[in-house]
């Protein structure tokens, strides 16, 4: 099967990656300890099931588990899965010597030992409701007899971030750079191996070349369809439309704090009117009709409808122009010379938004919102970044504003990552204590109505705060073409059944009877 | 001398690189944020010998460079010089079945235009070639990329090869690569056509005016065997122009490498620009540069050996 | 002769027409967003003859005002090309001897260093540039080209009987120079500004195209491509009409350059452009010694 993708990704070394074509090819290539069910439930263990652990058994204080390894498991290149892998994966991803997204997601976690070669230990410092989840769900097991002779902080430029190697039913086969990346069915793999025999990702340079390998019959899959792509996908018989609950939101973040000076708050974003003025002059709705049209709703806060347990317990901001000028009008922005700018003690206001290359979604926004500032005298410019040096200059708050989206993880347990005073990727350093305690109850409370009504609060709390103007949240319909039989998508990656997907025989075409034999 | 030019050629491309490096806002240190403590800043500046005298980081550039070293692309995590090793290559042959097409179709039209100046068909001709020669390449490229890919749906869209390329036979192989290379190819030839056709023809005219022609004609010569005397001495013109187009080949290339994606440089540069990989970047110019240069002596020396007058002792 | 400059000059004078007052005629203004609901994407119409964009701004009037940006900034640039290299080649014929080949040498080895490579490099550690900074770097680097045709014509007309003449009244340096050797320069160095102007235009939408030139919300023609530039097979006219409108432009400018140079120097040395301005090419009969030079072409 052939992906098109718009964009290559940067690494494939499992605590680096970011983006989601990188998110597709390390979710085949590697493994979890067990996976979570499809209702992608969250409090304890329920419905997760068997991946690289056979069985686990919980300690009678709750604060540990054991987990058994499958004594068939095999990384690709032949060595047994040890505990020893588990310890070391969880050293890496919780290492002060790399950048990863995901540390403060397994702050709960204290350490792992090993216990025998096939049973490692999780121990945990506080009883949680995701424990479970949280030993699980992040963590891609990794190779320590190939990597753990790397000192930590070379790990980012090991080459086996471009030939990765892990434990899935799909192998990596090679990595033509700037134009494909190919992965084959294991035949070795204890759980069996894949049912297609591989799957090669497109790099196409943009969206719009992506869309035309898909029509052409170049490409099989294409994912994230605009509407204007709908109407043709309808046309062509080969292919189908997949709708998927994603799980996506968008967003305009504010930095709250002085790019040169950290301690100092922002001249421009520090002041909670500014930023209310700010969300209020947007008018949400209209932007999210011309550029989703059908497949776009106005986010209500940083995190998707589907995950919050109850939408109409908080109130947003409105659209309200009038009181967006007054707010700024009171903060102390005023135009004082007449260029149609506001300005104050000389400063202008007026900022850029950084937008990476591969979203055209996000680079759409960033002009409606250009205009729609410039309605209230405020000059926002927009500045497109190449994806990987995007996510840097976000990372490293070397921002003004920027144009972010988010997948939250299910239990939305990503949200202590994204929006909580120490989360490693809350780019705008949004600190409220009375969001982070929030937070915290939310997400440690065993009792769900307690939960709900913390989650209530939260939400309220972080939209009073205008850390960001929550802008969409999207179905993201995937095309694929009908010779596939697939499993049913899950919201959180369409990718988790590929290991399962399969060519209809009777449909099979040239390039599906390749077969798994070395190229010539 | 024409070593010398072309080695002070590269020089001074690598030394604008370094010039333009020290220019800009920034260094390596803030680039890799704001929010840095002043002594993690302090650490990367002395990592980088960023505090060293300029002379003394001038040197080292030179130095490394020399070496081969070009440095480490940051967003595509390996080194700059296996970046390009891989895309040179292709632009290299993209680039030269272009320049062999214009050349060829070119210098045909030109001659026959020249058979026949003044008529009719050598004016519709010429209106036809200005049109072409007006034509941005990337302007064309999209148009016969929506027309030939997508439309009509007779050739591949973007790329070198198919993704299944590996698993064809040879002979489908060759098939397929030619597919891939039409578009771009006829994307950077037509104009390329233009130029050298409308440069024969100016040189036909020329030479058809010469002293030695009315002497050829006096002599009786016919005049077909004129006309191959002219076109010989026309000939000279055109290999000096070939020398010239390298330029416009290279800066044509990387408008028809992004629409086509061709991985070759000009690609891998675009791409280096939108994620702001200076080292790829900076290696690019050097490496375009020294292509034009040798491309210019490889011309004069075309030149030379076509006509031993112009040999400088 | 009369009759060739006819087709180019009515193209060169519809184009300088349809820059100038076009914007004054169109009903919209080239960044407001009309309707961003119900004139997104609209294919063209009587109502907007070249559409919408996907914001709901009207792409003819956009094309129009992106006309003025595009020609003023080539126009601008190549002029200040056109100085520089002036001056340049000048001083380097005045100077003579040594300090002049020396000149020469050092603009052989600047016409080898492919300019848009430059540019790109530039956008590259800048980013985006303001219009004032863009004509200043698209003029500074495009003056190589006309310093040589200079140096070779001054030296080609210091020869000349008129020169000696002048020379022999008496007339030395600088005087010689400006009474007597640039008028004879003038056609030439308007040829070189029509095939410059006609390159520049190209120039600025490739860079456009790229992101690295005019930036948004200001229209250019290179801008509206860039945003047609992922929808070319559902949006076609973001991606059609500033495309012939470049086209045209830079044909116009060809036609002209081509026209002037039937009318002025027919005889002259020739310099049949392989660049978009002209370069001095040596034929056997009016060779200079000096090694042969690349030149460039402004041409993207």
């Amino acid at each position: 099967m052939i992906v098109t993708v718009p964009a290559e990704p940067s690494t494939l070394f499992p605590p680096l990656m970011s983006g989601t074509q990188g998110a597709a090819i390390v979710g085949v290539l590697f493994d979890r300890l067990a996976e979570i069910g499809d209702g992608l439930e969250t409090y304890g263990d329920r419905g997760f099931q068997p991946r690289l652990a056979t069985s686990w058994s919980w300690s009678t204080d709750s604060l540990s588990i054991a987990f058994a390894l499958d004594s068939l498991a095999r990384w690709h290149d032949g060595q047994p899965v040890t505990a020893d892998d588990v310890r070391y994966t969880f050293r890496v991803y919780t290492s002060d010597s790399l950048v990863v997204e995901l540390k403060s997601l397994l702050g709960n976690i204290d350490s792992v030992s090993v216990r025998d070669p096939r049973t490692a230990v999780f121990w945990f410092k506080r009883r949680m409701p995701r424990q479970f989840y949280d030993a699980t769900y992040h963590m891609y097991l990794l190779p320590s007899h190939l990597l753990d002779t790397i000192p930590m902080a070379k790990l980012e430029s090991a080459a086996f971030g471009r030939s990765p190697v892990g434990t899935g039913r799909f192998r990596f086969a090679r990595w033509e750079s700037g134009q494909r990346i190919e992965i084959i069915a294991d035949s070795a793999n204890a759980r069996g191996r894949a049912k297609l025999d591989r799957v090669i990702w497109s790099i196409a340079p943009d969206f719009g070349a992506s869309t035309v390998k898909l029509f052409a019959g170049e490409a099989d899959f294409l994912e994230q369809l605009r509407p204007e792509n709908l109407a043709q996908v309808a046309r062509t018989p080969s292919l189908r439309l997949i709708d998927n609950r994603a799980l996506s939101y968008g967003f305009l973040g504010f930095n709250l704090r002085d790019r040169v000076e950290p301690s100092r708050p922002n001249a421009m974003f520090g002041d909670v009117r500014v930023r209310r003025a700010l969300h209020m002059a947007v008018d949400r709705e209209r932007l999210v009709r011309n550029v989703f049209d059908s497949l776009g709703m106005v986010a209500l806060a940083p995190a998707p409808r589907a995950l919050i347990p109850d939408t109409a317990a908080f109130t947003q901001l409105p659209h309200d122009v009038a009181r967006a000028k007054a707010l700024l009008d009171s903060a102390g922005w005023r135009d004082s010379n007449g260029d149609g700018v506001r300005d104050r003690d000389g400063v202008p206001l007026a900022f850029s938004i950084l937008i990476p290359s591969s979203s055209t979604s996000r680079q759409r926004y960033a002009v409606l919102l250009q205009e729609q500032y410039r309605a209230i005298g405020v000059q926002a410019t927009p500045q497109v970044l190449e994806n990987n040096a995007w996510s840097d200059a976000v990372d490293r708050h070397a921002f003004d504003a920027y144009l972010g989206a988010w997948q939250p993880s299910p239990g939305l347990v990503g949200l202590t990552q994204t929006w909580a005073s120490r989360g490693s990727s809350n780019a705008g350093r949004y600190d409220s204590p009375a969001f982070d305690a929030l937070l915290d109850s939310a997400l440690t409370t065993f009792d769900p109505t307690a939960s709900r009504r913390y989650w209530a609060r939260a939400f309220q709390q972080i939209d009073d705060d205008v850390p960001a103007v929550w802008l969409y949240e999207q179905r993201s319909p995937v095309a694929i073409n009908r010779r596939f039989i697939t499993t049913p998508l899950r919201a959180d990656g369409w990718f988790v059944g590929l290991s399962d997907w399969r060519v209809d025989p009777a449909q099979r075409i040239d390039r599906d009877r390749i077969g798994l034999g070395t190229p010539p | 001398m024409r070593v010398l030019q072309s080695v002070a050629v590269v020089f001074s491309a690598a030394s604008l690189a370094f010039v333009l490096l020290q220019l800009a806002p920034g260094d390596p240190a803030t680039a890799l944020g704001e929010g840095i403590s002043p002594e993690l800043r302090a650490t990367i500046r002395a990592q980088y010998g960023l505090d060293d005298s300029l002379a003394t980081q001038y040197g080292r550039w030179l130095w490394s460079l020399l070496r081969g070293e070009l440095g480490w692309s940051r967003d595509q995590h390996r080194p700059v010089a296996a970046v390009l090793a891989d895309a040179l290559p292709r632009s290299l042959f993209l680039m030269g079945c272009a320049l062999s097409v214009s050349l060829a179709g070119g210098m045909l039209i030109g001659a026959w235009q020249g058979a026949r100046a003044g008529s009719r068909r050598d004016r519709t001709t010429s209106t036809a070639l200005l049109v072409l020669y007006s034509l941005p390449e990337f302007w064309l490229a999209l148009v016969l990329l929506v027309v030939f890919a997508h439309h009509l749906g007779w050739l591949p869209a973007t790329g070198i090869t198919d993704e299944t390329y590996r698993y064809m036979s040879t002979r489908q192989q060759f098939v397929d690569r030619v597919r891939h290379l039409v578009l771009p190819l006829t994307s950077l030839s037509l104009v390329g056509v233009a130029v050298f056709a409308r440069y024969q023809r100016h040189a036909m005219q020329e030479s058809m005016t010469q002293a030695f022609v009315r002497t050829a004609r006096a002599k009786g010569l016919t005049e077909s065997a004129v006309r191959r005397q002219a076109w010989r001495s026309a000939l000279l013109p055109v290999i000096t122009v070939t020398g010239l187009m390298l330029p416009a080949l290279i800066t044509g290339a990387v408008f028809v490498e992004r629409v086509f994606a061709w991985p070759g440089m000009g690609f891998a540069m675009i791409r280096a620009i939108e994620a702001r990989d200076y080292p790829v970047v900076s290696a690019g110019v050097i490496l375009g540069s020294a292509v034009t240069a040798l491309g210019a002596a490889l011309a004069d020396i075309a030149r030379e050996i076509a006509d031993p007058r112009l040999r400088t002792p | 002769m009369s009759r060739r400059l006819s087709p180019a000059f009515v193209l060169m004078a519809l184009l300088v027409a349809v820059v100038v007052a076009g914007p004054l005629l169109t009903p919209y203004a080239p960044n407001a967003q009309l309707d961003i609901i119900a004139l997104r994407s609209q294919a063209p119409s009587l109502a907007h003859p070249f559409g919408t964009d996907a914001v709901s701004r009207d792409v003819l009037s956009r094309v129009l005002d992106g006309g003025r940006v595009s020609l003023a900034l080539a126009i601008l640039s190549v002029s200040l090309s056109l100085v520089v290299g002036t001056l340049y080649g000048a001083m380097s014929t005045l100077a003579g001897g040594v300090v002049d080949s020396t000149m020469r040498r050092l603009l052989d080895v600047a016409l080898s260093i492919p300019r848009l490579l430059v540019l790109l490099a530039v956008g590259a550690l800048w980013g985006a540039l303001s219009f004032p900074a863009l004509v200043l770097l698209i003029g500074f680097t495009g003056w190589f080209d006309t310093a040589r045709l200079v140096t070779d014509e001054l030296r080609a007309l210091r020869a000349q009987e008129f020169s000696l003449a002048a020379r022999a009244m008496g007339v030395r340096g600088p005087r010689l120079l400006w009474r007597h050797l640039l008028p004879h320069l003038l056609p030439t160095l308007v040829i070189t500004a029509s095939f410059g102007v006609a390159g520049t235009i190209a120039l600025e939408a490739g860079l456009s195209y790229l992101g690295l030139g005019i930036q948004a919300p200001q229209a250019s023609w290179g801008t509206i491509l860039r945003d047609g530039a992922g929808v070319v097979q559902s949006e076609w006219w973001l991606s059609l009409f500033p495309g012939l409108a470049t086209v045209f432009a830079v044909l116009a400018c060809n036609a002209l350059g081509d026209a002037l140079r039937e009318r002025f120097a027919p005889n002259h040395v020739p310099r049949r452009a392989t660049s978009r301005d002209t370069a001095p090419i040596p034929m056997t009969g009016t060779t200079s010694p000096s090694a042969f030079s690349p030149s460039r072409t402004v041409r993207p």
